[in-house]
């Protein structure tokens, strides 16, 4: 049996303090096919395949690679087995280049007089023949902080190949592509299949698995809930053993009723600390009962503009208004007490106080008004009062209640934590960027739940999301961003998704203007 | 999955929980730095239990065998607390700015800037009362203290260059304008120090004669006492407390929500470096009475450590910055009593600091030691429970 | 023209010591530690190496040399031993790195005159609080040093002065060169790629921050040579921390670096001799020192955002988190 597969996990177990990440896993991965390993976000897959590549031991449990029983202490072993593996945050060094990022570890050396130094020339060469090989050009002397994300994964991908891998695990790597890229990345990786390398899939992301994947891993909770063939399973039966219960794709949404205009952006534009704009004269209106949702990939001035309005950054020219008034220039404090509710895209670096209690955080917005406090000295019954009414309301779960450290509740926790916060402001403009990201399923409804019902509240919604799912399925209005530049601005059921995917990669441009 | 040992157990469930832990793990590095010191006093080939009692005997908290005329154990504890002033000021003033996620490095030079402005100011004023004088020292002070550290605060939010660096330069840039007025200015030939400050203007009453006893009685110690009061009320009662530890805590999110960071950056910087200056005042105008020249003292430095020591919280300050003041002023008798060097005492406060420095590692190593007692207790019930079903 | 002389002599004897430090402290920066220690480092290099040149002192005559030289590598021994505590205390303990500079600042104090007594008194018999060390000869290099102006250069060299350019060279080599050095400069910019690599992070920061210990131990000696010629606790005259204003003006790199450090000597001597030259009170030296201070400072409002520091200086690599 063994000699089939190249590599074998049999009885893993894997714990970390306070939780078991993978209970008594045991799956086979045939060589030179697409194996998915699919799962909800704390499922377990990371951790499953950073054993694979030695960057943890199972604690229980055995790796067989090639019919071989293996110890993979550290990702340096990993590699002498040719096992390579793509990490959802990339792992390059910014200040060097890209040639010296993919022989970091393994430099070639030169003699120069009776020194050895690092052969760099060499190495440029190389790499530059190797990206031509398989369809990823890139320039070996640019620097990581010079080129984008989508450049950055290829040279992840040529830094395996280069180690000679044999064996390629990629964790989550459409995260932060377009539509377009996915496709061109998914092509690499047929073509790498085509090559004889047997590549390893991390996602959970249903299209994926079906366009690419020969045979795909369920997990949940840790476990191994099955091992199915991708080409004779319908998507809905692996999102049902995905989620571990029926999972309803549509959205229930009434018709939208439009209200007075709430938040007008004329000619906004924002620069970076370069002093590049990132984001260029770019205007837009979201009425009350509506939601308006930007799309674009990642890094092209969406949060930027939620930023500008919510006051983290400022505007360089244009002009914000808010049911009338000019807030342009106001602080973050007159805005929010005008009514601007923001849950941001980063909930641990921006959104919460980590080392707070979770009953300081729910009153971060409010603590210096009344009941919360009177001429400057709190009142800590009215933080502890409000903030027991919203653990409830919200079903917030941590583990003392109300004097729980933030730091220590799940990410789904934290992330009900601030919706409750910025829902409960009842504020006319509610700003959401990115409100689901790395939830499970669950989570995700309840908050797309939540959304809706602001809206039909009559709040004017600004939604900022990487995810066009998430967008087509609660858009009134969609705008689309690219290069810091609204190109498109359209009733959401007038676009396609391929037509917002081709916008979002800045096609359409010239047919529009 | 195996249980741990008894005595590992038993460690565990002493340090308790991370609340209990913030008393439990300081208490546990003075621990472990008395048992490294002990080893230093038994190679030198003394008996460390005799050393510690001196300490505690020189510094006032345990009676001498014998006291010279007009001294008692009284007026070693007062001369104690005449040392703990500055100290317990400067370690206020590194807490505060640590809740706030701040550096003070700055702290000796601040003291030293704040004692020299009110030395020239005021320390030389022979026809000023003293009922005049001393307040004005104190003002003084809280003024220099807090504009000096003020420019750091400043420097940060409007340039965001990191508070340590220009702490540090701003350290140095003090040290030597100092030196370059004490010598040129105010100099004692004989003691090469600055001539001591009017007795109207010190804050200390030195070689007071009550009841029988000459002593030095710092009336700063009030002023401290009543910091630590005000420092803790901040911290837990206000509305600026609050913001403060938002912005330590991440300042992102402290300005996300809607927290002006940049004035409370140079607020936090100018309360510190008020206490800071107090801190300096107490020391020049005080404890010492006069200003050695090329010299930043190290008690701003030690202050970091003792803050460290004492959880950045005024309580535990008290008792860190206590500690280390007995430690400083013991050391003296210790060397007379016993023969050992004074300089041990120093010694003996460097390994107490290193070890508090450690302080986030043994949490760490308790926290997973505690966890892991956890998993194993459940894993050991859980399968415990199976056999008994099967 | 005498002064133009002493101020080139004397700002390079006190430059390339600073330097030396300086560059210890860009190993240890760079590799994504945070170095305040570097004050303590230097004073307890420099004890240690004045200890061993106590020690050997009546092996040799009383003119020689060699003491001096056994002192260096001693120093050089010491003050990467004495790193070890801030490798263990940031690297493996996890410890802010800012208070365990602080920390081993204030040990070091305490230690080395703590031991500098005691070990007197067992030595000599009387307590002193300093170790006495031979006085450095000067060399000149015929032919170069008549050359106008620039032969001061060549004047009046103290021998560490060549040692530690050298030492310098072979520092900036490895740093810019070498696979190692590589690795340091990674792990001060992003330490999980270095780990993704299969290099364990741990171990280039804990190397590196005993090569900065070893670095600061040898400017500490020399600097004991070359401005008092004895060991005393006068050596924490706060040179560590001119150090990191250094490479801080340098912006972390060693070249720039190295002109931080001339002028800071520059500056100094130039001082010195200022006023001498004016004939003001002795005093006013003082003045002239807080220069590269000011520098610095202004340099830092004017460049603050040129000016970068390492990406991942003083956090705390935890290989679990990723």
């Amino acid at each position: 049996m063994a000699d089939e597969y190249i590599v074998e996990m049999r009885h893993i177990t894997k714990r970390f303090p306070g939780i078991v990440a993978n209970d008594d896993i045991s799956l086979g991965i045939k060589k030179g096919e697409i194996f998915a390993l699919l799962g909800e976000n704390g499922a377990g897959k990371s951790t499953l395949m950073s054993m694979l590549f030695g960057m943890y031991e199972p604690d229980e449990g055995e790796i067989y690679i090639r019919g071989k029983r293996e110890h993979i202490t550290s990702p340096n072993y990993a590699t002498k087995l040719n096992i390579g593996m793509v990490h959802q945050h990339f792992k390059l060094v910014s200040n060097y280049t890209i040639a010296e990022n993919i022989i970091l570890g393994i430099e070639p050396k030169r003699r120069a007089g009776i020194f050895p130094v690092v052969d760099i020339k060499s190495t440029n060469e190389k790499v530059a023949a190797l990206s031509k090989q398989y369809g990823l050009e890139v320039d070996p002397k640019a620097k990581i902080e010079d080129i984008n994300v989508s450049t950055q994964q290829r040279v992840e991908i040529l830094k395996m190949l280069y180690r000679e891998a044999e064996i390629l695990i990629f964790d989550e790597p459409t995260a932060v592509l377009t539509p377009q890229e996915i496709d061109f990345l998914l092509q690499i990786i047929r073509g790498l299949r085509e090559g004889g390398k047997t590549i390893i899939l991390i996602t959970h992301k249903l299209e994926e698995i079906k366009q690419v994947a020969d045979r795909c891993a369920i997990l949940n909770r840790g476990k191994l809930i099955d091992i199915l063939d991708v080409a004779s399973t319908s998507t809905q039966t692996m999102a049902n053993l995905m989620v571990g219960r029926e999972v309803d794709f549509v959205v229930d949404k009434a018709p939208a009723k439009f209200g007075k205009e709430v938040l007008r952006v004329e000619h906004l534009t924002v620069k970076n600390r370069d002093n590049f704009p990132v984001v260029k004269d770019v205007s837009f209106s979201v009425r009350a009962g509506e939601i308006f949702a930007i799309a674009g990939v990642s890094g092209n001035g969406q949060v930027e503009i939620a930023d500008a309005v919510a006051g983290m950054v400022r505007a360089a020219e244009g002009t914000i208004t808010l049911n009338g008034t000019d807030i342009t220039h106001m602080d973050i404090r007159s805005r929010t007490d005008l009514g601007i509710s923001y849950i941001p895209e980063d909930r641990q670096n921006m959104g919460l106080v980590l080392d707070f209690t979770l009953e300081d955080n729910l009153a971060l917005k409010t603590y210096y008004r009344e009941p919360f406090c009177h001429k400057g000295i709190l009142n800590h019954e009215a933080f502890s009062q409000y903030g027991q009414r919203l653990i409830g309301e919200y079903d917030i779960r941590s583990g003392q209640g109300k004097d729980t450290v933030v730091r220590s509740m799940s990410g789904g926790n934290q992330q009900k934590a601030i919706v409750a916060r910025e829902i409960e402001l009842a504020s006319p403009l509610m700003i959401f960027v990115q409100p689901t990201r790395g939830l499970d399923i669950g989570a995700i409804e309840n908050i797309h739940r939540q959304i809706l019902i602001e809206r039909d509240k009559g709040r004017a919604i600004l939604l900022i999301s990487l995810e066009l799912d998430e967008i087509m399925g609660l858009a009134d209005t969609i705008g689309v961003i690219f290069s810091g530049e609204l190109l498109k601005t359209a009733p959401a059921d007038t676009l396609t998704t391929n037509e917002v995917g081709q916008f979002m990669m800045g096609v359409k441009q010239n047919e529009e203007s | 999955m195996r249980r741990a040992n008894p005595i590992t157990r038993g460690v565990l469930f002493l340090m308790g929980d991370e609340r209990r832990q913030r008393i439990t793990i300081p208490v546990f590095a003075i621990l472990l730095s008395l048992i490294a010191s002990s080893v230093v006093l038994l190679i030198l080939g003394k008996n460390p239990m005799e050393a510690f009692v001196s300490l505690l005997r020189g510094s006032g908290i345990l009676p001498k065998e014998a006291y010279a005329a007009k001294k008692s154990m009284l007026t070693d504890f007062l001369s104690l607390l005449n040392a703990w002033t500055p100290m317990l000021f400067a370690s206020l003033s590194v807490a505060v700015a640590m809740r706030a996620g701040l550096f003070n490095i700055g702290v000796s030079g601040q003291m030293l800037c704040a004692g020299f402005i009110a030395t020239v100011t005021v320390g030389y004023a022979e026809n000023l009362p003293a009922v005049v004088a001393k307040p004005l020292v104190v003002i003084i002070g809280l003024v220099a203290g807090a504009l000096v550290a003020s420019i750091i605060g400043f420097l940060k939010q409007k340039w965001n260059i990191n508070e340590v660096v220009s702490a540090i330069m701003l350290n140095y840039i003090i040290r030597y304008v100092v030196s370059f007025f004490v010598k040129a200015t105010i100099n004692n030939p004989s003691t090469r120090q600055s001539w001591p400050v009017t007795a109207s203007s010190r804050l200390s009453l030195m070689d007071t004669e009550l009841g029988g006893l000459k002593m030095d009685i710092p009336l700063g110690i009030i002023l401290a006492v009543a910091a630590v009061i005000l420092v803790q009320f901040l911290f837990t009662k206000m509305k600026l407390g609050f913001e403060l530890r938002a912005i330590g805590g991440n300042p992102v999110a402290a300005r996300y929500a809607g927290v002006n960071v940049g004035r409370n950056t140079v607020l936090v910087m100018a309360i510190s470096g008020a206490l800071a200056g107090l801190a300096g005042v107490t020391y020049y105008l005080g404890y010492f009475g006069s200003i050695q020249p090329d010299v930043l003292i190290s008690t701003g430095f030690d202050a970091i450590a003792v803050c460290i020591l004492g959880n950045s919280n005024p309580i535990g300050i008290i008792f860190s910055s206590l500690l280390i003041s007995v430690i400083d002023k013991g050391s003296t008798y210790l060397q007379s009593s016993i023969g050992v060097r004074q300089e041990i005492g120093a010694l003996i406060t460097g390994l107490i600091l290193l070890f508090s420095a450690c302080g986030a590692f043994i949490s760490y190593l308790v926290n997973r030691g505690r966890q892991h007692e956890e998993d194993a207790r459940k894993l050991l019930s859980g399968a415990g429970g199976k056999e008994a079903k099967a | 023209m005498i002064y133009l002389n002493t101020v080139i002599i004397d700002g390079l004897s006190f430059a390339i010591p600073l330097f030396i430090m300086a560059i210890g402290g860009i190993y240890c920066e760079r590799s994504g530690v945070t170095n305040l220690a570097i004050e303590g480092l230097q004073g307890m290099g420099a004890f240690v190496g004045a200890l061993a040149a106590t020690l050997v002192s009546g092996m040799f005559a009383a003119d020689s040399q060699a003491p001096m030289f056994i002192a260096m590598v001693f120093a050089f021994l010491g003050g990467g031993l004495y790193a070890v505590l801030h490798a263990v205390l940031c690297v493996k303990f996890k410890a802010n790195q800012v208070i365990s500079g602080v920390v081993i600042n204030i040990l070091a104090t305490a230690l080395t005159t703590f031991l500098t007594s005691e070990i007197s008194t067992a030595l000599f018999g009387a307590a002193s609080n300093r170790f006495r060390l031979t006085t450095s000869i000067r060399m000149t290099v015929p032919g170069l040093s008549e050359i106008p102006v620039l032969g001061a250069v060549f004047t009046n060299i103290y021998p560490f002065e060549l040692i530690i350019i050298l030492v310098a060279l072979v520092a900036w080599y490895v740093l810019y060169k070498t696979p190692f050095g590589m690795h340091l400069r990674a792990c001060g910019d992003n330490p999980h790629a270095v780990d993704a690599a299969g290099v364990e992070v741990s171990r280039v920061r804990f190397v590196a921050v005993m090569i900065s210990g070893a670095l600061s131990g040898l400017g500490g000696i020399c600097f004991a040579y070359s401005i008092s010629v004895q060991f005393s606790s006068a050596i924490y005259m706060g040179y560590g921390y001119l150090a990191i204003a250094g490479l801080i003006f340098g912006n972390w790199q060693i070249m720039p670096t190295l002109a931080a450090c001339l002028i800071f000597g520059f500056a100094r001597s130039g001082g010195f001799a200022l006023t001498q030259m004016m004939e003001l009170p002795s005093a006013f030296t003082d003045l002239f020192m807080t220069l590269p201070y000011i520098v610095t400072l202004f340099l830092l409002i004017f460049f603050s955002k040129s000016n970068r520091a390492p990406r991942a200086l003083g956090e705390i690599y935890d290989k679990g988190k990723r």
